[in-house]
């Protein structure tokens, strides 16, 4: 079988267009994380998968199977839900169990197995607990074995981990990874958090105003971004406005030399991550004098705030690195390598 | 400010302070006398007039008498003879305001789970439209029902013009009407009836069960259902087994107020049950304030439909914290 296939999947609501037509692959037993920020069409998209909502026009596949019209409690993909969920009325083993009773399964195997999924999550022991004694990794935890209980196809997670504090956060990003890759299941996370998709995800799909802007393995997602808002999206980059020149881009006077390829006197924009531009101490090629405005050292890594001519940029160093050690007022220059540096038309808006 | 009045504010202010305590003292005391003449003493007159005695060809005299509890209980010829007539009344009391609160919340319950589904905007204008329906008195909603359900002119008459009668007594289910009490020979009948007293009595409060539902279903995570019907859940299924257990104790809560309140119903126990089928209200109204003008005994009979009422109560209580605990 080879997973899950969108094809043409759009969703209006009312005279607002939430998921333009999308025509996504998720490939079986991978983690898919939906990425974009608030308000972009990933919930809607996972809802549309889920069989929560129903497409306004495409065609949604698993495998063979066109389940566009097949109802929620029928697909019975596992999933996790932002808030978790969980039914306060029963016990976590219930709650586990919950699918699995509901199946049809006898109660005290249902129980049974509930009690085996919750060792899975390392909740061994809290099957009699009420929901509300449970702190918000453990309500997790419990949300994730009552997903899987049902032994899904698809596993989804809508924003699981928003709930959650930093740390407790990237220790679960850690763990569910883990538990996907144990158990095989094609996933779909729905996250905003770039970090999270990055630790996570087999394949990120950025998303947009409802559209799809960029598919690709985490690596090539933050190294080659599709197009600016990507690459903003995406980590920190520092981007300038210009015109395309045969062989390079003017920044008002400044000419920056790239690989890129435009119709002459094309409108685009620049983008170089931070730890790709560096400080330099000789003039050359793509070299820009800068005036240092503070310096930032996080630990592991160290940023320097520059004023140039071009506009702000932020030269980022890891910790142990052998660059100038500047300090604020200095003055210096700034590399921006041609070949670090991507370039995307620029449209009016 | 000179030193001086320095020293004349500070001797002041224990002076200050202690008027503003005996202000505060004599506000709560105000309030607290007017807490005793309007909700207490009332209530202590019913209990002690309870125990008086009626004279016969007069009023009633102050006393210290079981004999109106007694008569309630078991008549006023025990122990040569054992009436229930009150019990029944009693009875009946419950077995109305018992199935019209229950069909109330079961009707109230769907429509405010789609009322809590709309838009705001128009969730609000079907909360104003319910909360000004509270406003109409239980008399002038008995009177339309009335006029609704009376034979000459209301819905009898309605089906006797269309043919539904007719129509009724063509596929055999006019004598079913007939059977239960709902059809005379010519026509359907509604009234009186306990069709029409439970029809009515749920109607008059179908609002509150619909305003004190709706907060509970209001705040009812949408999630929840939603992710029972991704385990496999049908509709009915998330309904028994997610929606209605996460709002029990508003539903149980909800029930036990509307039957409280229904207890009490007068105006239309007396325009649509029948005269056998009388309740304590009424019996209250007729011995204090009707033809029988004996307030002691009417006094005694308030007293037991407060004190089964309480008992309700409770058991409601103690049914709520069994089910929480679960």
């Amino acid at each position: 079988m080879s997973g899950l296939i969108l094809s043409g999947v759009s969703k209006t609501f009312g005279n607002t267009r939430a998921v333009e037509p999308t025509d996504l692959t998720f490939a079986k037993g991978q983690l898919t994380a939906l990425l974009g920020p608030s308000g972009c069409g990933k919930t809607t998209l996972l809802r549309m998968i889920a069989g929560l909502e129903n497409p306004t026009r495409g065609q949604i596949k698993l495998g063979d199977d066109d389940i566009t019209d097949l109802p929620a409690h029928k697909r019975k993909f596992g999933m996790v839900f932002q808030s978790f969920a969980l039914f306060p009325h029963y016990t976590v083993r219930e709650n586990v169990a919950y699918s699995l009773i509901i199946g049809g399964m006898p109660k005290p195997t249902a129980l049974e197995k509930a009690e085996s999924l919750l060792a899975t999550v390392q909740l061994n022991g809290f099957g009699d607990r009420r929901v509300g004694e449970l702190s918000g990794g453990q309500r997790q935890r419990v949300a994730i074995a009552r997903a899987l209980a049902q032994e899904p196809q698809v596993f989804l997670l809508d924003e699981p981990m928003s709930a959650l504090d930093a740390k407790l956060r990237e220790d679960m990003q850690v763990e569910l990874r883990l538990l996907q890759q144990r158990l095989g299941i094609t996933t779909i996370v729905v996250t905003h958090d770039q970090r999270e998709a990055m630790t996570m995800a087999d394949t990120i799909v950025v998303m947009s105003n409802g559209r799809v802007e960029q598919v690709a393995p985490p690596q090539e997602i933050y190294h080659r971004p599709t197009n600016a808002f990507v690459a903003d999206f995406i980590g920190k980059a520092n981007f300038f406005d210009g015109l395309y020149k045969s062989g390079g881009v003017m920044i008002g006077s400044q000419a920056l030399e790239t690989p890129a390829n435009f119709a002459p006197d094309s409108p685009v924009r620049l983008a170089i991550r931070p730890e790709s531009a560096c400080l330099a101490r000789e003039p050359g090629q793509n070299r820009i004098p800068a005036v240092v405005g503070f310096v930032r050292d996080l630990g592991p890594v160290r940023e320097y705030h520059l004023t140039t001519d071009i506009g702000p940029i932020i030269v980022e160093y890891a910790a142990g690195s052998d660059e100038q050690k500047l300090t604020a007022g200095d003055k210096t220059l700034v590399h921006l390598p041609a070949d670090a540096l991507r370039v995307y038309p620029r449209t009016a808006a | 400010m000179t030193v001086a009045e320095d020293i004349d504010v500070a001797a002041d202010s224990p002076a200050k302070a202690t008027r503003g305590l005996t202000r505060k003292g004599a506000l709560y005391g105000v309030l607290s006398a007017l807490m005793v003449v309007f909700c207490v003493v009332p209530f202590i007159l019913v209990i002690v007039i309870s125990f008086g005695r009626k004279v016969e060809g007069a009023a009633w005299v102050w006393g210290f008498s079981f004999e109106n509890y007694q008569r309630f209980f078991v008549g006023t010829l025990w122990p040569d003879e054992v009436t229930f007539l009150y019990l029944q009344q009693l009875g009946y009391s419950f077995y109305f305001a018992i199935i019209a609160s229950v069909l109330a919340v079961l009707t109230a319950l769907p429509f405010t789970l789609l009322l809590t589904r709309l838009k705001r905007s128009t969730q609000a204008i079907w909360l104003v439209f319910i909360l000004s329906s509270l406003s109409m008195s239980e008399v002038f909603i008995v009177m339309g029902w009335d006029i609704l359900l009376s034979n000459n002119s209301g819905l009898p008459k309605l089906f006797q013009v269309t043919g539904t009668t007719q129509w009724l007594k063509d596929v055999g289910w006019f004598q079913s009407l007939r059977d239960i009490g709902l059809a005379n020979p010519r026509n359907v009948k509604f009234k009186p009836s306990e069709f029409a007293t439970i029809l009515t009595m749920s109607y008059l409060v179908w609002p509150y069960a619909v305003i004190l539902l709706y907060p509970a279903l209001s705040r009812l995570d949408p999630s929840l259902s939603e992710a029972a019907r991704t385990m496999g859940a049908s509709r009915w299924t998330v309904t028994r087994t997610v929606t209605l257990p996460s709002i029990r104790l508003p539903l149980m809560g909800t029930t036990l107020l509307l039957f409280v309140f229904l207890l009490g119903s007068y105006v239309t126990i007396s325009v649509f049950a029948t005269p056998d089928k009388q309740t304590t209200a009424v019996a209250i109204y007729s011995n204090i304030r009707g033809s029988n003008l004996n307030a002691p005994f009417g006094s005694a009979q308030a007293v037991i439909l407060l004190i089964s009422a309480s008992i309700c109560l409770y058991f409601g209580h103690l049914l709520n914290r069994k089910a929480e605990a679960r």
